[in-house]
């Protein structure tokens, strides 16, 4: 038994040559290109210019399929109109990886503006505050409050990231802020998480359950991939859990958080707020800013219970705490309650149909509905009033304005 | 939901049903027709178990004229729970359909360990004491001097099992081993003799391969069983070493010294006996002329461990005349204990023939061929004779007589190898003595000529027609199957180059150098910082393992590490807290070993498993004596290579080891193999069908970059939600109306 001694029996000699096979894997810079295939989207013109594909008629059925998935569920459900939300950064070094351009942060802080604007479009009633985390410590950046500019400012000037993550921190840091808030504002935590891991103090179970009791719903957008946690935490809380792929599904997946939520069902009791409606002060007239602590002139508005001054609205006022908004506010949130059924598509024979002549415009913007070739163009009409709009009319009506014109129309003559 | 496959109808439990099962059932149903066996792969997480349990009891529903028996092994008691499990919802749906006529009665066997009520006898830390606390309070010597003296423990559990006599039996239902424990606690009887006693009677019976496949314990347990039996051996890609497990036996000093211990403990009792009531042994002398074939009358708490070698020999044939006596048989073992601890002695590897060492012993020992293969019987029976209860400390002597009846049984498929010391460690004397089976178709032998139908299934049998050749049977189907995903769920991947560019390999004469260490290194790393929760990591060897992670020491890792061990307590530990670690976000990596505990039993799925890094490729220490032995026999009795062997049993272990991370079709998991000869085809085409299947060209040659591109990748596009029966051309879920829709013909296309 002496064979054995310097041989080693799996297939020895003919495993060095290297079979270096070429296949067919692209490389990265090739990548990026194929995904996107942007010679696609030039077309040549009669006098042989390049230029985009009118991309408009994707974009309006991109739209229509959207408004349809979202009107299939919204039934008439319970909203929680007035948020109190939390915007949680993850500032720890993940979210400096570049694979995100320029790199994650700069992605995250970019669309974080474009989200707040647009939230406190939506529900004029809410506030929002934002909470980093940061070697391994979570900073109240800015406190919950009704003003846009403020915390994109106070974002702006916080972008530099490092150490680890902890989410269990952060969960306690809202936690603790959010039980203070009144019983009718709904408590609702929006975590932006780049980091794979959480290094945590404690058991971070016993803080998902506390957050869990106090009715907080949580919800998380990860930039890297699933981790289990965050989403058991999703599941427990209510919250929803994504993942983006890229720059512009992050964008669509932070402003789905925009329109509010479907109450949680135990929480959602009928309550009675009192508000008020203050004055807007007279230009010129000099008061002492209950908000800024000092002497301001013009531009304000004045609470009408303590006659304190404050600088925006919505706001609590800082004196009686009353919470002071102004009516538009109001009837701005009133839209999610009562959206607009989604409209018709219109076939085009019958748009072509002589019986109808009224029907060959717009009647939002009085533009023929005919293309210039003089073939019918797409339309959609009002299953209420039976007027045609144009697909531009029709994303405006939905997205902004939320009241149908010709309804409208209809019930004054 | 119920169907119709050929005459048979199907009772299945669950309102949909994954294509591939459909089509498992179709040749399980075809295999039973004809009677014969079957080789069946199906990727795991694809519910095997339910498919298989749900056509064998319908199959046997459908045809009670010919009643069948289902035998279902299984590898471990957490797997056996799980069967029995599948199996109790399956019988009530059964029953809500058919009503009462649908009863069978499933039980499980395990060992005491598991079943035992007694709460002063299963608090012995391990399996052997339980068995011996059992027998001192049940053997039958001991209880007739109960009934004397009152004060001699005894078992209540087991009187009261043996007062309700022909009355104790379970009524037909789902027993796990839990609830037959809470059974008999409520009657007071005792569940593993119950159980025992009821196998016999049960349709359905769920133990362990032991049960089986080691001779030692088929005599006792299967041997009543029916010809008309199934025999369905789960996770069976490993049943060719279970196999050879089952006939090895190795000795050292140790067990020699213990050997020796024994016997001058015998030899105390026999004096005692002798002076206190010679008759006994007298009677068993006379017992022992007449043949061993009376032993069956013994009760059947006395008879614990039978016969290794084919039972029909050896009752035919009287006891030999040198061994009758006590006094000579003592002899005789003694002599054989001196021969064998003079063989230990030596300086040099030696291998020989089981016929050689027979003649050799019989010319240094005097001790004949016939004397040796009865040992075990005659101390068996001896040991009965001196009324010895405590078994567990007389496990020595058995175990040479264990070796002494199969040296003196088999000629071939045999070979003893005595080594002085462990390869790796030269320094350290320490001796020992194998007798490794080389055959694994010796221990299935039986089994596969007693019943009628054998199914060898589980999730990794690649390349399937090696296990026929093998185990030397000759199977009526053999098919792999592929897994119908909803979307790309695994993502293997096979890296050959480090981010340098240069070849990673665990090559013998590459593993040691220190960039082949870097790059593995280096792949750990940057893995861990885009892979979230659980990393496991598989490693050639212990030492490799040991060797490597030395090497990393310096660099910083960013998870915690966990690595298994030879101790399975602390390997346990690591375990749970690598699963909390998972669970609670840290994230974690487990250090495994290819062949260990963990990669056979533990699974890894879900969040405890995103990615499986394989590093090298598994092959069996090749200059190991027995392995060198049992590739000689192989190439010799059935033409198999030895090239051929070694590859086809690391990429098992290989494909056992990343098949951790996937268990149900709703999660999914990265597979990297690290090693640059797994892109040669003749290795790579030895993995199941269900991986290559998902192995894109694209993906063979990878270096540490490319791969962390494509798991950053992946594994966003997993997060996404994703739409469970999947989209209406590719459907993963059949519901009742379109199963039947489907005719046969559209069904196989769809299977491999």
């Amino acid at each position: 038994m002496n064979n054995g001694a310097g041989r080693r029996i799996n297939g020895g000699a003919e495993e060095d040559e290297d079979e270096d096979d070429v296949n067919g894997d692209l490389d990265a810079w090739e990548r990026t290109y194929t995904d996107e295939r942007s010679w696609e989207s030039l077309q040549e013109d009669e006098s042989g210019m390049l230029r985009p594909i009118d991309n408009q008629a994707l974009y309006h059925s991109q739209y229509r399929q959207r408004l349809r998935s979202l009107s299939s569920t919204a039934a008439r459900i319970q909203k929680g109109l007035i948020r109190y939300l939390y915007i949680v950064i993850d500032l720890s070094r993940a979210a400096s990886e570049m694979d995100f351009r320029p790199s994650r942060i700069a992605v995250i802080a970019k669309h974080v503006e474009t989200f707040i604007r647009e939230f406190f479009y939506q529900n004029p009633l809410s506030q929002v505050g934002i909470v980093t985390i940061k070697d391994g410590v979570a900073h109240c950046l800015t406190d919950i409050g009704g003003s846009p500019e403020s915390h994109i400012n106070a974002l702006m000037k916080k972008l530099e990231c490092s150490g680890d993550s902890s989410l269990q921190n952060a969960l306690d840091l809202v936690d603790g802020y959010l039980n203070q808030i009144p019983s009718y504002g709904h408590r609702e935590v929006l975590i932006l998480y780049s980091a794979l891991s959480t290094c945590d103090p404690g058991d971070i179970m016993d803080t998902i359950q506390k957050c869990r009791k106090s009715k907080i719903r949580c919800s998380v957008i990860g930039l890297a991939a699933e981790m289990f946690i965050c989403k058991h935490l999703c599941q427990e809380t209510g919250g929803t859990y994504s993942v983006a792929l890229d720059e512009s599904h992050f964008k669509e997946l932070i402003l789905e958080h925009a329109p509010p939520p479907p109450a949680i069902a135990e929480f959602a009791v009928a309550n009675l707020i009192k508000m008020g409606f203050p004055q807007r002060a007279a230009e010129g007239s000099i008061s002492i800013c209950s908000c800024h602590k000092e002497a301001k002139v013009g531009a304000g508005y004045t609470c009408p219970r303590c006659k304190a001054r404050a600088c925006e609205l919505p706001t609590e006022c800082c004196v009686c705490g009353l919470t002071l908004v102004s009516s538009p506010h109001l009837a701005r949130s009133y839209h999610h309650l009562f959206p607009i059924a989604p409209f018709d598509e219109v076939t085009s024979s019958h748009l072509n149909n002589p019986n109808c002549k009224l029907q060959r415009n717009c009647f939002g913007c009085q533009q023929s509905l005919l293309d210039p070739g003089n073939k019918p163009g797409p339309a959609i009409v009002c299953p209420k009033c039976k007027r045609y709009f144009c697909l531009d009319c029709d994303i405006y009506i939905h997205e902004s304005l939320h009241n149908c014109p010709g309804c409208d129309s209809l019930r004054h003559s | 939901m119920k169907f119709l496959i050929e005459d048979v109808t199907v009772y299945f439990p669950y309102d949909h049903i994954y294509p591939e099962q459909y089509c498992y059932m179709i040749e399980l149903k075809r295999t039973l027709d004809a009677k014969g066996h079957c080789l069946l792969e199906m990727p795991t997480g694809t519910g095997k178990t339910i498919a298989l349990l749900s056509l064998i009891t319908s199959y046997c529903l459908s045809k009670p004229q010919s009643p069948m028996k289902l035998i279902y092994c299984t590898r471990t008691v957490h797997e056996m729970e799980k069967t029995l499990a599948e199996l109790k919802i399956l019988h009530n749906y059964q029953i809500k359909h058919l009503g009462p006529q649908a009863r069978i009665l499933a039980i499980g066997l395990s060992s005491r360990k598991n079943l035992c009520v007694n709460p002063t006898v299963v608090a012995a830390e391990n399996r052997d004491s339980v068995d011996a606390g059992c027998r001192k309070l049940t053997a039958s010597w001991v209880r007739a001097l109960a009934s004397e003296n009152p004060d001699v423990a005894m078992c209540e559990f087991f009187e009261n099992y043996e007062k309700a006599a022909s009355a104790a039996v379970l009524p037909p239902g789902v027993y796990t081993l839990q609830e037959l424990r809470a059974f008999g606690k409520e009657k007071g009887w005792c569940p593993y003799f119950l159980a025992r006693h009821m196998v016999q009677f049960a349709n359905v019976v769920v133990y362990s391969y032991q049960y089986l496949l080691d001779p030692k314990v088929a005599g006792i347990i299967s041997k009543e069983m029916q010809k008309e039996s199934v025999v369905v051996f789960d996770e069976a890609h490993n049943i060719d070493n279970v196999c050879i497990e089952a006939l090895s036996v190795s000795v050292r000093r140790k067990t020699l010294e213990g050997a020796t211990w024994n016997l001058s403990r015998i030899s105390q009792e026999i004096d005692r006996f002798k002076a206190t009531d010679a008759s006994i042994l007298r009677a068993e002398y006379n017992r022992l002329v007449e043949g061993l074939a009376l032993r069956g009358n013994l009760p059947i708490t006395d008879n614990w461990l039978s016969n290794p070698a084919l039972p029909d020999d050896i009752l035919k044939e009287a006891v030999p005349g040198n061994i009758r006596r006590a006094e000579h048989f003592l002899h005789v073992l003694r002599r054989l204990v001196q021969y064998l601890s003079g063989r230990l002695d030596t300086e040099n590897v030696e291998k020989e023939s089981p016929v050689g060492f027979v003649a050799s012993l019989s010319s240094h020992a005097g001790i004949d061929q016939k004397t040796l293969k009865f040992c075990y019987d005659r101390l068996h029976s001896l040991m009965l004779t001196l009324e010895i209860t405590d078994t567990d400390e007389f496990l020595h002597i058995q175990t040479i007589c264990d070796f002494a009846t199969l040296v003196g049984t088999y000629g071939r498929g045999f070979s003893i190898i005595i080594e002085p010391f462990d390869e790796r460690m030269p320094h350290i004397p320490d001796p020992v003595l194998q007798l490794s089976c080389h055959d694994a178709s010796l221990a299935i032998k039986p089994v596969f000529d007693r019943f009628q139908s054998v199914l060898i299934t589980s999730g990794t049998l690649s390349p399937i027609d090696l296990y026929p050749r093998l185990l030397n049977f000759h199977p009526v189907v053999s098919r792999s199957f592929t897994m119908s995903l909803t979307r790309d769920c695994i993502c293997p991947m096979v890296l050959t180059r480090g981010s340098d560019q240069l070849p990673v390999s665990t090559k013998f004469d590459m593993r040691s150098d220190p960039g082949v260490v870097r790059n593995y290194g280096k792949l750990l790393l940057e893995m861990v910082s885009v892979v979230p929760d659980g990393i496991v990591c598989f490693f050639v060897s212990y030492s490799y393992m040991d060797g490597i992670i030395n090497t990393w020491n310096d660099s910083g890792i960013l998870k915690l590490v966990f690595i298994e061990t030879q101790d399975v307590v602390e390997t346990t530990l690591a375990l749970d807290n690598y699963r909390r670690a998972c669970d609670s976000g840290r994230g974690a990596v487990f250090f495994s070993v290819a062949r260990g505990k963990v990669a056979e039993g533990i699974d890894f799925d879900r969040h405890y498993g995103r990615l499986v890094i394989m590093i090298g490729v598994p092959f069996q220490y090749t200059l190991s004596k027995i392995l060198l032995a049992r590739l000689e026999y192989l190439r010799d009795t059935f033409q198999i290579k030895e090239g051929d062997f070694l590859t086809f049993d690391a990429l098992r272990q290989a494909a056992q080891c990343v098949g951790r991370v996937i268990r149900s079709k709703a999660d999914y998991g990265m597979m990297i193999f690290a090693d640059k000869r797994y892109s040669r085809h003749d290795k790579r085409s030895k993995l199941p069908s269900w991986i290559l299947s998902h192995l894109q060209d694209a993906n063979l040659n990878l270096s540490t970059d490319m791969a962390l591109h494509i798991a950053r990748e992946f594994l966003k596009k997993m997060a996404q939600p994703y739409d469970k029966t999947g989209s209406s051309d590719k459907k993963t879920l059949l519901s009742q109306e379109e199963l039947e829709k489907l005719g046969d013909g559209s069904m196989h296309e769809m299977s491999y």
